[in-house]
């Protein structure tokens, strides 16, 4: 007789499906994370090349400027700005939350069970953030393409 | 009217595909899927289901459950990929043509869609779960409010099912961590006015694998087939273990009624 270990594992992480905003955000949360720490490994290689002098970094900025045709950096940019304006708002909204604060206090759970904590104030914070991040990625954008703060 | 409620009943009105998870540990074979094909009446429950493969189709078919309503959290299984108790889901509310049924995640499998809970069990004893008082026999009883009593009751109705273990992403991965489920009920003992054993209980809850590793994902309160909602409790029990590294945390002492020669009432 053997059981078997049904483990599922950190793939399941990325598994947000059948369940509600809460687990979707957390996924994106994960998400966002691992690429703003491979952003920053790749920035700090990136920025360190201005240790070989003026040529090889201003030929490696434009490069990074036009990797693949014309204007595709500033894609890149705005995608790593979308990336750490949700994982900072988010991460905020969670120092709240998971305080214990804005939550609602024990109550009598009353069929057909609806989880109070993932609704009401939290719910408003949520809508905050998307807003927020709205705001900041249109002038963040803006900024990348043009050079100029509304 | 009441032709009209029974219409449909005991006909059968659709043929759904059951993909049930297989797996025989006296095999040693890796699980895997098999497809019955079971006739549909109205009432028909995801359990139902299973104990007519069971009946007619194939006699191997494993599943634990015992009370068939919803009561004992036997029954719990992954549906069409969310945790849902077996005996309370109707195939005709899914709506679905194919019907996926697997055995809960992160428990080891002991045959088809029969998990071994132990680990839940283990978690839950390791949180005290029961009152602790420093007086060896109480003299007379401890008095409670109805107010006293709504901090905590919503999370005395847990049922053990074990599927916010299975949802919760932390314990994918992380073997040790205590789950949503023992850590609210930790914050249902210490909250409550009687309980005495908020130290001995800290040394488990504010540990390495305690309450600091969930990160709020919701999945066990939305699952949660009695709505005990035990992300809150989660939440509740961190804002109270971050306060007390400030504020030590005091227990409210529960008020005594009239001293009696023995609890058990009779002398």
């Amino acid at each position: 007789m053997m059981t078997i270990e049904n483990k599922k594992g950190w793939i399941s992480w990325f598994n947000p499906f059948k369940y509600g905003t809460d687990r979707w955000m957390y996924s994106l949360h994960r998400l966002t994370g691992i690429i703003l720490g491979l952003y920053l490994i790749a920035h700090v290689w990136e920025t360190s090349h201005i240790l070989d002098g003026p040529i090889t970094w201003n030929s490696l900025m434009v490069f990074l400027d036009y990797p693949f045709g014309p204007h595709f950096g500033p894609f890149i940019l705005s995608g790593v700005l979308l990336v750490a304006v949700y994982h900072a708002l988010n991460g905020i909204r969670l120092t709240i939350v998971e305080n214990g604060l804005m939550l609602p206090k024990p109550y009598r759970p009353e069929f057909p069970y609806r989880p109070k904590s993932l609704k009401g104030l939290n719910n408003v914070l949520k809508i905050m953030l998307g807003v927020l991040m709205i705001i900041i990625s249109a002038v963040g954008i803006y900024f990348i393409f043009t050079g100029v703060i509304l | 009217m009441q032709e009209l409620a029974l219409k449909g009943f005991g006909e059968v009105l659709k043929t759904v595909t059951f993909r049930v998870r297989r797996y025989d540990p006296e095999k040693r074979e890796l699980p895997k899927y098999m497809e019955y094909k079971v006739p549909v009446q109205m009432g028909m429950t995801v359990l139902d289901g299973i104990l007519y493969i069971k009946e007619h189709l194939d006699h191997s078919v494993s599943a634990r459950y015992s009370c068939r309503m919803g009561i004992c959290g036997s029954c719990g299984m992954i549906i069409n990929g969310k945790e849902q108790l077996a005996c309370q889901t109707q195939i005709l509310e899914l709506n679905k043509d194919l019907i996926k049924v697997d055995p809960m995640g992160n428990y080891p499998i002991v045959k088809d869609l029969v998990p071994d809970l132990s680990k839940l069990f283990r978690n839950h004893e390791s949180v005290k779960p029961y009152i602790i008082r420093e007086e060896e026999e109480p003299k007379s009883e401890f008095l409670q409010t109805p107010e006293q009593r709504e901090e905590y009751a919503m999370f005395t109705d847990c049922i053990l099912c074990g599927m916010c273990l299975s949802a919760c992403p932390t314990n994918a991965t992380d073997e040790l961590y205590l789950g949503p489920q023992s850590l609210a009920q930790g914050y249902r003992y210490i909250t409550d006015n009687r309980d005495m054993g908020f130290n001995e209980r800290l040394n488990v809850l504010d540990s390495k694998h305690g309450v600091w590793r969930c990160h709020f994902s919701g999945a066990c309160s939305e699952v949660c087939p009695k709505g005990v909602d035990p992300a809150l409790g989660v939440q509740l029990l961190r804002q109270l273990l971050a306060s007390n590294s400030f504020v030590k945390y005091k227990q409210k002492e529960a008020t005594k009624g009239p001293e009696r020669k023995s609890v058990s009432g009779v002398s």
